[in-house]
């Protein structure tokens, strides 16, 4: 079982193009065409310019298989099944000998990108064609063999046979063997009568599903190429707008991923940054420890609420239709009607982030790639690598949906810029955050209306205006490498259907073309779907106010026959029952119950566009009017196709729209701030889940004698007025912005808002907070206590064979009992190198070198020297050291414990690197000023009780001197020293983390038996309390050479500090009028609430979430909590083996003090609720994250 | 972030042996501890079932079981998945014969891309071995976790149904591998 050597399963492109440019036994139809498709962007007359093109669509080989070829993909809407079923139709073939190569620039012709739906109503055509015309020369060929009229033949199975003496036939292969036939495709080859079909119009499994559903299907994501190596990407930081791009990387500095194992290459050229490992892990590991530095970028518009952010964006007004005299009628208009509807930001939103293979052959690169567009690709990266076209090969896998256009493009310019740096085939794969961000957002539109009643209650006029933010989006890297610069393009894209489909008397329809804001491109039903929001928003608006219901209202002005029977149909099958008024379906308690209606034909393409599939929706929703939830529970939808090819792969995709629509209606809107967008991962962009899904009633229009229309997003259309029209009826209120969240619904309703969680921030002190926190009362002191001790005299390291091994042996317990490496690691993790900063207020405290080096380390240290150091906190050269050295607890280390531990060290291999110098801020970094700190707090403490037993004594001696947890447990008086008494490990601070009480103080819903204690400090988990995390987690794994004996004995001493102190009762989490966060639910419950991560200590159980103070709760989101699962792995088959991810580079400020403050309010209901959460999140932000774990 | 003069190495990248059993078969895998289950399935043992979705556990495209527990890959550290089951979409199969639930998304052609069908069939494995006649409420509320963005919740569910069906009937294996 080994991933080494094995391939993508398709032979090479080029292969595959020479084996039908010249092999034997086929028979190949091709289309001859003048030009290729335009490329959005083109100048006038360059497609036309590329001159006559002759491109493969089908190919017959001499087993009698066929193979077609087709520019447009399969997105996972099933064009792969139903194309086959049009190819395999049309040649009288069984469906299993037909095979689809969809999108390969090297063999399958170039048809544009995949968009609007259009593979079936356009696309297929000249594949029918092409069938067609390969079935005639088969028959002829066949008339010649058997020597009959080809009138006497017929078709089936891929035999060609004499209708009159069926044992007379000829199957296709034997037709085709032995000889090479190029056939020129001819549109007037006779196609078959649609009574004929067998194959077309019947429901077909789709063929992908059965390896899809094994795992043996090879989607992008799953091409290896052999000497592979895995690329990441570093964006910049102006999260999905690329404007201004190009030129605004100021620094990259390759130090900071020195330390990854194999580390192939870091890339930069102009602002693309991406990094190349062997490894996939280690690449993502450098990608996200790559420093770099950015020159400012420009600041974003409100974008959460776009409606001014587009009326301020210049734009240029295009007159699509201006019928009858509009002002004259709207200056006449009884009563006036003037609206205006917003639509927001949203996000394709593929479940896979995208990913591309690049591999450069002889110079001749070859891309894997989930792209829509792979002749569109093509060119962008021709121009990117200064390529020609034909030495670039796409070769086209699929990959997650996409639903118009994620960042399938970008990484394969990523991968291909990455694979010509370092020389070797680059995969590159994306990130859930970088594919949020980045991809070409659906774009935020605002529609106005101005019209109102003529006398007799009709539409007076319809003014429609609409703006749309333009949607190009260029392939990124040509943006960020310069290859495309200078101001973006507009391209006119906010007409579809932008024209509506009733005949108002007086109607004029105005687009405001304009340039992006964020980065956009075209997201299903593009900007139609917002548009016809407004249209049949509105005319229900009118239907209401002229007292007539509003399918009725509808239908009076619907003068397209086939659209009026869908609507009447649809009418019927929900059982529509007429109404003039809100409130026909009443309520129960607090929900109130509504229905709404809503029509469209989808009409997609550059202006005046064609028409694809009718829709028409019946939805219904329930809407609690105290919390303002809104569910969609039915939605009956009727939709009229023409002829369907696969009516399964139809009713599935109707399915499909219904569900995304509505998750976007309900739920969807990009998140943004000044810089860019805020909505990285799923819980800031929830989408409708299983629970949400309504039930669907699908009304298919039979017209098998129509031509096919696209399915693939009509019957997204029609989705928001149905909504919004329906929760017009429960409520009596008009949503004209979406989505309808339950915050937005629940504001409309206006009952009593709920405070959010943030109150003005408050300092808190940190560890050494206190030290110098008095200020002038420790400056006051003066400097008269001895602020310099003597130096020692250095001597030559001493020989480590000096010190026996069980001495070396008992000091590397001491070592571990005293987690001396938590501060005192080195670079490499391992040895004691030091270097390690701890964050006071007053600056970073660097932790030592103590390997036995000369002049970095102790080497030239005495043991006096060692000994001094430890218990007095005085250096070799008598220079004081700060208590971040714990020799306040280390005074009462018994001396043969020194000693084992002084010859530990010294038989370490000894750092040459120094450790960075402290350097606290003024006057902080007066070291003298420790001898009057001393002076007052430094005195030995007295433990040992002989009337405990040893277990006790041992443990008391293990805590308070070797393990010094006083110095994190302890709280810190103003001048930072440990304080006794009662307050002894009662609470402290330690590198941004707080060290819960120890002592009945402890905050634990559940107490901390002695039993919970061995267990934490063994395995790193109590499955009462919750993991150890940070320093903690540090000093359980210095434990782990203890014998168990040691750590039980330390259980002893801290069981017996708990005393009877209250703990607080362990809380039933009911089920409280509690807000719901999406956020929370999207980004923490499956694991913490449904189980995926394991046995999750249950978040009501963990004490940060307890605690008086939020940084233990921050510091787990930020930098996740790994070492239960990854460091301390418990042999317990019932441990949870999921670690928590770090969500430092995913989650905003914002966003942690959203779920923070909600895992408090619901696992904590009885705490007081934390204030001043965002503030503390950019603070325990800034904190540099405790190494490794 | 504050200044670091010196990047720590992070121990979690130094590579170490770590045996497996994945799909009844046991294996060696040389990489750090911290590195994700799902990268080694994928990367090292070639078992393309397991996607990457999300990173974060959120998804439910690289679910996997473990120990019969249905579990984000991506959130498992390499060294917490030494010495128990894994078992993925590859090794559902007993004997030749495909695992009920993936016969019933077959049947019902529950997918459109199909790229969060692995996370569905594991997670419905999981979820049927457990409960073997579900409500309709629970089927949604054990799925609630795993997102479809194309909606094929409709066909999804259907095949849930249609495998907790055949299981009851005793059809095939009854649980993971």
């Amino acid at each position: 079982m080994t991933a080494r050597g094995m391939t993508e399963n398709r032979p090479d492109p080029a292969m595959r193009r020479r084996h039908w440019q010249e092999a034997d036994d086929l028979l190949l139809v091709y289309r001859e065409t003048m030009g290729r498709p335009p490329r959005l962007g083109d100048p006038p007359g360059a497609a036309a310019a590329a001159g006559p093109q002759r491109a493969l669509y089908l190919a017959v080989d001499g087993a009698g298989r066929v193979t077609a070829f087709n520019g447009h993909v399969d997105l996972g809407t099933g064009i792969r099944t139903a194309l086959a079923q049009i190819v395999a139709e049309e040649l009288d073939v069984p469906f299993a000998h037909v095979a689809m190569e969809l999108g390969s620039t090297a063999t399958a012709p170039d048809q544009g990108g995949t968009i609007a739906s259009e593979t079936i109503q356009i696309a297929a055509i000249p594949l029918r064609q092409a069938a067609a015309t390969a079935r005639r020369h088969l028959v002829e060929a066949a008339s010649l063999r058997l020597n009959r009229g080809t009138a006497e033949l017929t078709v089936a199975d891929g035999t060609v046979r004499v209708a009159a003496e069926p044992e007379l036939g000829i199957p296709y292969g034997e037709l085709v063997r032995g000889s090479r036939t190029a056939l020129t495709l001819d549109p007037g080859a006779p196609l078959k009568p649609v009574e004929a079909y067998t194959v077309v119009g019947r429901p077909v499994p789709r063929v992908d599903i059965p390896e899809k559903a094994v795992g043996a299907w090879t989607y992008v994501h799953d091409v290896r190429v052999p000497g592979m190596v895995h690329g990441r990407v570093v964006r910049p930081p102006g999260a999905g707008v690329d404007a201004g791009l190009g030129d605004r990387l100021a620094a990259v500095d390759e130090a900071s991923v020195a330390h990854i194992p194999g580390l192939v290459a870091v890339v930069r050229i102009g602002d693309f940054v991406g990094v190349v490992a062997e490894r996939e892990e280690n690449a993502a590991e450098a990608a996200r420890c790559l420093r770099t530095t950015w020159h400012p970028l420009d600041g974003l518009p409100d974008l959460n609420r776009p409606e001014a952010a587009l009326r301020g964006n210049p734009s240029t007004a295009r007159t699509l239709l201006d019928r009858g005299d509009v002002d004259r009628a709207l200056a006449h208009a009884p009563a006036r009607l003037d609206r205006t509807y917003v639509w927001p930001y949203q996000m394709h939103g593929s479940i896979g982030p995208s990913c591309a293979v690049a591999e450069f052959r002889d110079g001749d690169l070859v891309v894997w790639s989930g792209t829509q567009n792979p002749h569109v690709l093509q060119s962008d990266l021709a121009l990117l690598l200064d390529l020609p076209e034909d030495r670039i090969a796409i070769e086209r896998h699929e990959a997650a949906g996409c639903y118009g256009r994620n960042c399938a493009d970008d990484v394969a310019a990523d991968a291909a810029l990455l694979a010509r740096a370092v020389g070797r085939p680059v995969r590159v794969q994306l990130t859930r955050e970088q594919e949020h961000a980045w991809e070409p957002k659906g774009a935020a539109q605002v529609m106005d209306v101005r019209g109102g009643l003529d006398a007799e209650g009709g539409p007076a006029a319809y003014d429609f205006e609409t703006r749309y933010p333009s949607n190009g989006a260029p392939t990124l890297a040509l943006i960020l490498t310069g290859k495309v610069s200078g101001p973006p393009a507009t391209y006119p894209m906010g007409d579809r259907t932008a024209v509506p489909p009733y005949a108002f008397g007086h109607a004029r329809v105005t687009v405001h073309d304009m340039p992006p804001i964020a980065r956009a491109s075209w997201l299903r039903g593009v900007s139609a779907l917002p548009n016809t929001f407004a249209h049949e928003s509105y005319i229900d608006e009118l239907a209401t106010a002229a007292g007539v219901d509003p399918i009725e209202y509808r239908l009076r002005y619907l003068d397209d026959p086939r659209a009026a029977d869908l609507v009447r149909a649809v009418a019927e099958r929900a059982a529509w029952v007429p109404h003039t008024a809100p409130g026909t379906h009443g309520g129960a308690g607090d929900i109130l119950y509504g229905r709404g209606f809503a029509y469209a034909v989808y009409v997609h393409g550059p202006f005046p566009g064609k028409a694809a599939a009718w829709a028409a929706w019946v939805a219904d929703v329930a809407v609690n009017r105290v919390t303002g939830e809104v569910a969609v529970t039915r939605v009956v939808v009727g939709q009229d196709s023409g002829l369907m090819i696969n009516p399964d792969g139809v009713r599935h995709q109707i399915h499909g729209n219904v569900i995304q629509s509505t998750s976007r209606v309900l739920k969807e809107s990009v998140g943004f701030d000044a810089t860019g967008v805020t909505s990285r991962e799923w819980g800031s962009y929830p989408i409708l889940a299983f629970p949400q899904v309504p039930e669907i009633d699908v009304l298919l229009v039979p017209r098998p004698n129509e031509p096919p229309l696209g399915a693939g997003e009509s019957a997204s259309v029609p989705s928001a007025a149905a909504i919004t029209n329906a929760l017009f009826d429960a409520t009596g209120i008009r949503f004209r912005e979406l989505p309808l969240t339950a915050e937005s619904v629940r504001a409309a309703l206006d009952p009593p808002r709920i405070a959010g969680p943030d109150a003005p921030p408050r300092r808190r002190r940190g560890f050494l907070a206190g030290l110098f926190g008095a200020g002038t009362g420790a400056l006051a002191l003066g400097l008269t206590l001895l602020p310099w001790r003597p130096a020692y005299p250095s001597i030559e390291r001493p020989d480590p064979a000096a010190y026996s091994a069980a001495t070396i042996a008992q000091g590397r317990l001491v070592a571990a009992a005293g987690a001396c490496l938590v501060c005192h690691a080195g670079p490499d993790g391992r040895s004691f190198a030091g270097g390690r900063g701890i964050e006071t207020p007053f600056g970073t405290v660097y932790a030592s070198n103590i390997t036995p080096d000369m002049q970095a380390g102790i080497g030239a240290w005495s043991y006096p020297a060692f000994a001094r150091a430890m218990r007095e906190g005085v250096s070799r050269d008598g220079h004081h050291l700060y208590p971040a050295h714990p020799y306040t607890s280390f005074v009462n280390a018994a001396e043969r414990d020194l000693q084992a531990l002084y010859a530990f060290l010294m038989a370490q291999d000894p750092v040459a690197a120094p450790a960075p110098e402290t350097k606290l801020r003024f006057p902080f970094g007066a070291r003298p000023l420790m001898a009057d700190w001393n002076a007052l707090f430094h005195r030995p403490a007295a433990f040992a009780d002989p009337a405990r037993g040893p277990d006790w004594n041992r443990g008391a001696y293990l805590v308070e001197a070797l393990g010094h947890c006083g110095a994190c447990h302890s709280p810190r008086n103003a001048l930072g020293a440990e304080r006794r008494g009662a307050a002894h490990l009662a609470g402290g601070f330690a590198d941004g983390w707080e060290a819960p009480a120890l002592t009945g103080l402890s905050r634990s819903p559940l107490p901390w038996t002695e039993d919970d204690l061995y267990a934490y400090l063994r395995t790193g988990r109590s499955p009462r309390h919750g993991s150890a995390a940070g320093p903690m987690a540090d000093v359980v794994a210095s434990l782990a050479p203890l014998p168990d004996g040691d750590i039980r004995a330390m259980a002893v001493y801290l069981a017996s500090l708990t005393g009877s102190g209250p703990a607080a009762a362990p809380v039933a989490v009911a089920a409280t009028a509690l807000p719901a966060s999406s956020l929370f639910q999207g980004a923490c419950a499956s694991c913490h609430e449904g189980g995926a991560g394991g046995d999750l200590v249950p978040l009501g159980l963990v004490t940060s979430v307890h605690s008086a103070h939020p940084d233990n709760l921050i510091q787990a989101v930020l930098n996740g909590v790994r070492a239960a699962a990854e460091r301390f792995p418990a042999p317990d088959p019932s441990a949870p083996p999921a670690a928590m991810p770090a969500f430092r580079d995913t989650l905003t400020d914002g966003q942690i003090a959203e779920v923070v403050a909600y895992a408090r309010a619901r696992y904590a209901p009885g705490a007081p609720a934390w204030t001043g959460l965002e503030a503390a999140v950019a603070r325990v932000r800034g904190l540099t994250p405790h190494a490794g774990w | 972030m504050q200044d670091d003069p010196r990047p720590i190495a992070d121990p979690r990248l130094a590579p170490a042996r770590h045996a497996l059993t994945v799909n009844g078969r046991s294996v060696t895998v040389e990489a750090a501890p911290g590195t994700r289950l799902l990268y080694v399935l994928r990367n090292d043992l070639a078992l393309n079932g397991p996607k990457y979705g999300c990173g974060l556990g959120q998804c439910g495209a690289c679910t996997v079981l473990v120990d019969g527990r249905a579990l984000r890959s991506c959130a498992i550290p390499l060294r917490a998945a030494v010495g128990r089951r894994i078992v993925t979409l590859e090794g559902l199969a007993e004997g030749g014969r495909l695992h009920p639930v993936q016969e019933a998304f077959i049947a019902e052609n529950a997918a459109q891309c199909g790229y969060c069908l692995n996370g569905m069939i594991m997670t419905a494995v999981a979820l049927l071995t457990a409960d073997p006649d579900p409500g309709e409420a629970e089927i949604r509320a054990g799925l609630q976790a795993n997102l479809c963005r194309c909606g094929t919740h409709i066909e999804i569910l259907r095949a849930v149904r249609a495998a907790a069906a055949r299981m009851r009937e005793g059809a095939g294996p009854g649980g993971e591998a």
